[in-house]
């Protein structure tokens, strides 16, 4: 079982199975972490907000600095007119950021490493903004296919260009979060079943492979979340401020 | 109340020096790593979404190779753009 480095992506049922107009909306392991990542996050912010005193507790003062640190990155990518979306953005990225955490303990399952986990996110976003686009500026969204000071000759090959450049976006989202992890752990995967069969002799060296590379997969958890999000504020400021 | 307005004026000045510069600095280094990843995937994504979209429009007009070649080259060309587009933002991020 645990030689295969694939085998830690298998989703499967715990419980009794469930469906409803022949849709299968069985729990599997999937969902189990996450309601764990989502228990994690009630649980963190919860202590966080629970006594707020002046001179903050551990857990206070890391809340407000998530706080703190996602509304600086919405004012810096999408300006003040952004605010409103403050709460989604924070809930996507807290969300993101412990299901790729949770994903590094021990025999746990990572979420996000699945692509259809991903591309949803990143449909609900690219569909979002698209929606919000043509809300606020109505049929003047549309220029956003339309840079200025393109010669006539070129506009229609351009028009195309930035068509297919915008409808990318929900594919370069979703794939860089789940191509990131998945290798990520696969990579963890192989090098923890060269420690196994490398023994004791030639053992060590994967080893401490493997251990520096647990630092890095966290680093790129937390990235891949903080891209995830700044990338969320761009395509929203796209859509707030329309200047082509 | 002496003692909180004391703590009151000592929070802003170390709010202020943290806004300053300590942050930045930290951030940044995350920064130029998440562009880096942002790069490659959105090349790849580009073409990958053009030639999907000639391989439909393929079949439904059904000229089988002619249009995903076309929107594979649109496609690569979009890519590049956008490509040139983030380095346009990340220099501007810069100055």
């Amino acid at each position: 079982m645990a030689t295969n480095p694939m085998h830690q992506f298998n989703v499967y049922k715990i419980g009794p199975e469930i469906k409803i107009n022949g849709i299968d909306l069985s729990f599997t392991n999937a969902s189990l972490f996450m309601l764990i990542s989502g228990i994690f996050i009630s649980l963190f912010l919860l202590l966080g907000t629970k006594d707020r005193k002046i001179v903050p507790g551990k857990f206070q003062l890391m809340s407000e600095m998530l706080y703190n640190f996602i509304s600086k990155m919405i004012s810096d990518t999408a300006g003040k007119k952004a605010k409103p979306y403050f709460s989604f953005i924070f809930s996507l990225f807290i969300f993101v950021l412990f299901c790729n955490m949770v994903g590094m303990l021990p025999y746990s399952f990572t979420v996000t490493s699945h692509i259809i986990v991903t591309l949803a996110f990143a449909m609900f976003i690219f569909i979002g903004v698209t929606i919000l686009g043509f809300v606020i500026h109505g049929f003047k969204y549309l220029k956003i296919f339309v840079p200025s000071g393109v010669p006539m000759v070129l506009l229609p090959i351009i028009m195309i260009i930035e068509i297919i450049s915008y409808l990318s976006r929900p594919v370069s989202l979703s794939v860089r979060l789940f191509a990131n992890m998945m290798a990520g752990h696969t990579m963890l995967k192989v090098f923890g079943g060269f420690v196994i069969s490398l023994g004791l002799v030639a053992g060590w060296l994967p080893l401490t492979f493997s251990v520096a590379l647990t630092g890095l997969e966290i680093l790129v958890a937390f990235l891949q979340a903080y891209v995830f999000a700044i990338l969320t504020c761009i395509y929203l400021n796209d859509a707030l401020n329309l200047h082509h | 109340m002496k003692k909180s307005d004391d703590l009151d004026t000592r929070l802003k000045i170390a709010k202020s020096k943290l806004e300053s510069s300590e942050i930045k600095t930290d951030r940044k280094k995350g920064v130029f790593l998440g562009n880096a990843f942002k790069l490659g995937t959105e090349l790849v994504a580009a073409v990958a979404v053009g030639s999907i979209i000639g391989f439909i429009l393929d079949n439904w007009f059904g000229t089988k190779p002619l249009l995903i070649i076309l929107f594979f080259l649109f496609g690569s060309a979009a890519g590049i753009y956008n490509v040139i587009k983030a380095a346009k933002k990340m220099q501007e991020n810069k100055e």
